[in-house]
């Protein structure tokens, strides 16, 4: 089930009365409720795969026991660790990599001059979110390793923890010390925290439905037909995919802790307003935040971290950063888009610039940025629209010839939409985007903490005026991320 | 609780309101003129309205209409008298052209090309050969004063009956209180439009998007719509042959204006035994070297109506000479 469908319009209050009226009292019951929710919500897709789930549920939940049982026997307790990481990156490896693997492997002894038969490739069926919810379902398992957290007890909490349906299919990855333990306490419904929620929706929504879902037919034919349009055309075309790609994933994030917020549950953000970044470090503390803190916990500290030597150090960024390619999809693109991160990160680590803005935002105490923050903000995004060429193309060599095109046919010409619509609306929209995110560049989770009603009521008609004035029932809705 | 699902319905209902003033104000909604049946059968528009043909959501095509006093969208009244040299030209949405102001339409783009003319634009929206052979004959003494009748023919829509009847259902249904509700509720006629009520229509049908449906062989398909093909080809020439012969026609000025790539072989062969003559924009189309239609729907734009004024002014001159 997709938020923007109007499936969800009514399964939402369906599950949401029930919560709240009929199951209040009952933790127990609004747990197996939300179990119940989160496996129509899913099922809706394609039921056969919530016996994954199911599976990654029972197993995670019995070796948690066992890890804990075994906490004072390191050698066990590793033991059932890496079964739990066994299993879940076994699936993920099914599902996602086993064709290309298999694809790599023949390719690679075709380049040594043996041709080999594609016998071994399965038509498989890779299942939504599944890098999600067994990414979640092993940050349980360390958890309970590092002895940062108590296993539960509760089969319908911890199920309940697994599926939760807001952020099943594309995150934000929890941690359970966050998700797990609100779901084993009681809930009480809290006026404003029911009125933050519907906000974030609403400028979830506006993200994807009109930032997101306009780009996309622009961006799609920029992308297929790269090989007869300018460079113009080819940068207008990147550029407008980070808008996308940002309008999607964050768009999704938001209805997702929204949608959270409303049965009384605080999720982790995912998205800080990464293309205001200073530096690539600094994108990366802004960008899909709980996928780069689930590789920091769980990879980069494990490795190392930064204690060791600096060539050691480098090493460990390197790997997170293939890693995290990988992790988005089964394509060299992503490790590719995944080392031109890696190769941007290194010179700001070696000059200890990674955590000069962690806990600060452009133009901290001032109304406006300064030339120089201007200047760096827009070098990091120009740094990260430029590795999304890899990102969106389908192949390393597509992506080679997209850059190439840049430079051998550096013209300007103006480009028309596809579908005849004005291009200087898509211009304004973005303009007005850049305007308002900077103005609430403070707190990704009240995208309308206005004082005065009034403005408060004029931007969310305007947001949903917009959303109007740019509906395009010929556009694919589902959102980028399900694909990983 | 009660709080959050009392100022959520407030918040909807002003927010609608806002929705409501900002669609009259920036007028992204379309109008439709009026629909009504004569006393002769024919089916027009109600004569005296003006307003404005609205395509896309932000007012991509935003085109002026004027319907005169016969009934059609026109810059000008048809008056005709055995002095002047008038042309007629008759057919659907396309010579209708709520798609273009009314003042700059293929008519007017003729009458440029052809001096002391006059052209009467009979188009209406859903016209088929039935309905335009039935015009012609109800409105006889007028189109016995006109020089020139050139009929729009699309032939894949416009034969798939061999006799008329008026529509009063539909002219019913339009002035029915659904469609009343819907013409002054303008959230309503916009959404409508810009088809964002769709996923409801299609979960109250069932139908659900995309849904693939299972093709034969390519081959045997192909020869299974080979055969269909003929059939129905055979069938729209007898509807042809069937309003031929209950109306008459006029082959010393009445002409089909037709693309011939879409119109079958078996048609045209038809055409060309018995000396009706057929103007073909095709291959004018075809060497266009920008597109004739609109991109939004396949109706003809500026470009498209300078060609096809060309085209029919050309045989007019031709013909003339």
């Amino acid at each position: 089930m997709l938020f923007n469908s109007l499936q969800f319009l009514i399964f939402l209050p369906i599950v949401y009365v029930l919560y709240w009226f009929v199951f209040k009292k009952n933790l127990k019951y609004q747990n197996i409720l939300v179990i119940i929710a989160s496996y129509v919500f899913y099922g809706w897709w394609d039921w056969r795969f919530l016996f994954l789930i199911l599976f990654s549920t029972i197993l995670d939940f019995y070796l948690g026991q066992k890890i804990y049982k075994d906490r004072d026997n390191t050698k066990r307790a590793r033991y059932w660790l890496w079964l739990s990481v066994f299993f879940n990156i076994g699936l993920l490896g099914f599902f996602k990599y086993y064709n290309f693997f298999v694809d790599s492997f023949i390719e690679m002894f075709l380049a040594m001059g043996y041709e080999m038969k594609s016998t071994w490739t399965l038509r498989i069926i890779l299942p939504v979110g599944i890098s999600f919810y067994t990414f979640q379902t092993m940050s349980y398992s360390f958890d309970i390793y590092y002895k940062k957290l108590k296993p539960t007890k509760d089969f319908a909490a911890f199920a309940a923890f697994v599926a939760f349906f807001p952020q099943l299919v594309a995150g934000p990855i929890e941690r359970a010390s966050n998700l797990l333990s609100q779901i084993t306490t009681k809930r009480y419904f809290k006026y404003n925290q029911a009125t933050d929620g519907l906000k974030l929706i609403l400028w979830g929504f506006f993200k994807k439905l009109v930032i997101a879902d306009s780009l996309a037919p622009i961006v799609d034919d920029i992308f297929a037909n790269y090989g007869t349009y300018p460079a113009s055309t080819l940068i207008l075309g990147v550029c407008l995919f980070s808008f996308q790609l940002y309008g999607d994933f964050s768009g999704y994030s938001d209805i997702a802790i929204g949608t959270s917020k409303l049965f009384g549950i605080e999720l982790l953000s995912n998205f800080r307003f990464p293309y205001f970044s200073r530096n690539i470090a600094e994108f990366w503390k802004r960008w899909h935040i709980s996928l780069s803190n689930w590789f920091k916990y769980y990879l980069y500290i494990p490795l190392g971290g930064s204690k060791g030597s600096r060539l050691k150090s480098m090493r460990n960024v390197v790997i997170i950063f293939l890693v995290s390619g990988l992790w988005h999809g089964a394509n060299w693109t992503f490790v590719f888009w995944g080392a031109v991160h890696s190769l941007m990160y290194i010179p700001v680590f070696l000059l200890n610039s990674n955590r000069k803005y962690l806990n600060t935002s452009i133009a901290e105490n001032s109304l406006f940025p300064s030339l120089k923050e201007i200047v760096q903000v827009l070098i990091t995004f120009l740094l990260v629209t430029f590795s999304y060429i890899f990102f969106r193309s389908l192949t390393i060599t597509e992506a080679f010839n997209y850059i190439s095109q840049i430079t051998t046919d550096f013209r300007y010409e103006a480009y028309s939409h596809p579908m005849g619509y004005r291009m200087v609306d898509y211009y304004i929209l973005i303009a007005i985007f850049i305007i308002y995110e900077y103005i609430i560049r403070k707190d990704e989770r009240r995208p309308f903490n206005f004082k005065n009603p009034v403005v408060r009521f004029l931007i969310y008609a305007l947001i949903i005026m917009s959303t109007l004035l740019f509906y395009d029932d010929g556009v694919n809705r589902s959102f980028i991320y399900f694909q990983f | 609780m009660k709080k959050l699902i009392l100022k959520s319905i407030v918040y909807v209902f002003l927010i609608l309101l806002f929705i409501e003033a900002s669609i009259r104000l920036f007028h992204l909604y379309t109008e439709d003129p009026p629909r009504f049946i004569d006393d002769l059968g024919v089916e027009k528009r109600v004569p005296g309205h003006t307003g404005y043909a609205v395509t896309g959501n932000r007012n991509q095509n935003y085109s002026k209409f004027n319907i005169n006093k016969s009934g059609f969208n026109s810059y000008r009244e048809y008056t005709p008298t055995a002095n002047k040299f008038e042309i007629a030209i008759v057919g659907d949405s396309f010579i209708e052209g709520f798609h273009q102001d009314y003042f700059d339409s293929t008519g007017k783009k003729i009458e440029n090309l052809i001096p002391n003319s006059e052209v009467y634009e009979y188009g209406y929206s859903g016209y088929d050969f039935a309905n335009q052979m039935h015009l012609i004959d109800a409105y006889k003494n007028d189109f016995d004063l006109i020089d020139e009748i050139v009929i729009y023919l699309n032939y894949k829509d416009d034969l798939d009956r061999g006799i008329y009847e008026p529509n009063h259902d539909r002219i019913k249904m339009l002035s029915s209180t659904p469609f009343k509700i819907r013409d002054n509720i303008k959230i309503l006629a916009y959404g409508l439009k810009i088809g964002i009520f769709e996923p409801l229509q299609k979960l109250i049908s069932g139908k659900k998007s995309n849904e693939p449906k299972k093709i034969k062989e390519n081959k045997e398909q192909e020869a299974i719509d080979l055969q269909k093909q003929k059939v129905k080809d055979l069938e729209l020439l007898e509807n042809f042959k069937s309003l031929i012969k209950q109306y008459g026609f006029d082959k010393s000025k009445t002409s089909l204006l037709l693309d011939s790539s879409k119109t079958s072989e078996l048609f045209l062969d038809f055409c060309s035994d018995n000396n009706i003559d057929i103007i073909d924009f095709h291959k004018n189309f075809e060497d266009s070297k920008t597109s004739p239609t609109l991109i939004y729907d396949e109706h003809w734009n500026n470009h498209g109506r300078d060609i096809i004024a060309k085209t029919i002014s050309d045989y007019i001159k031709a013909k003339r000479d």
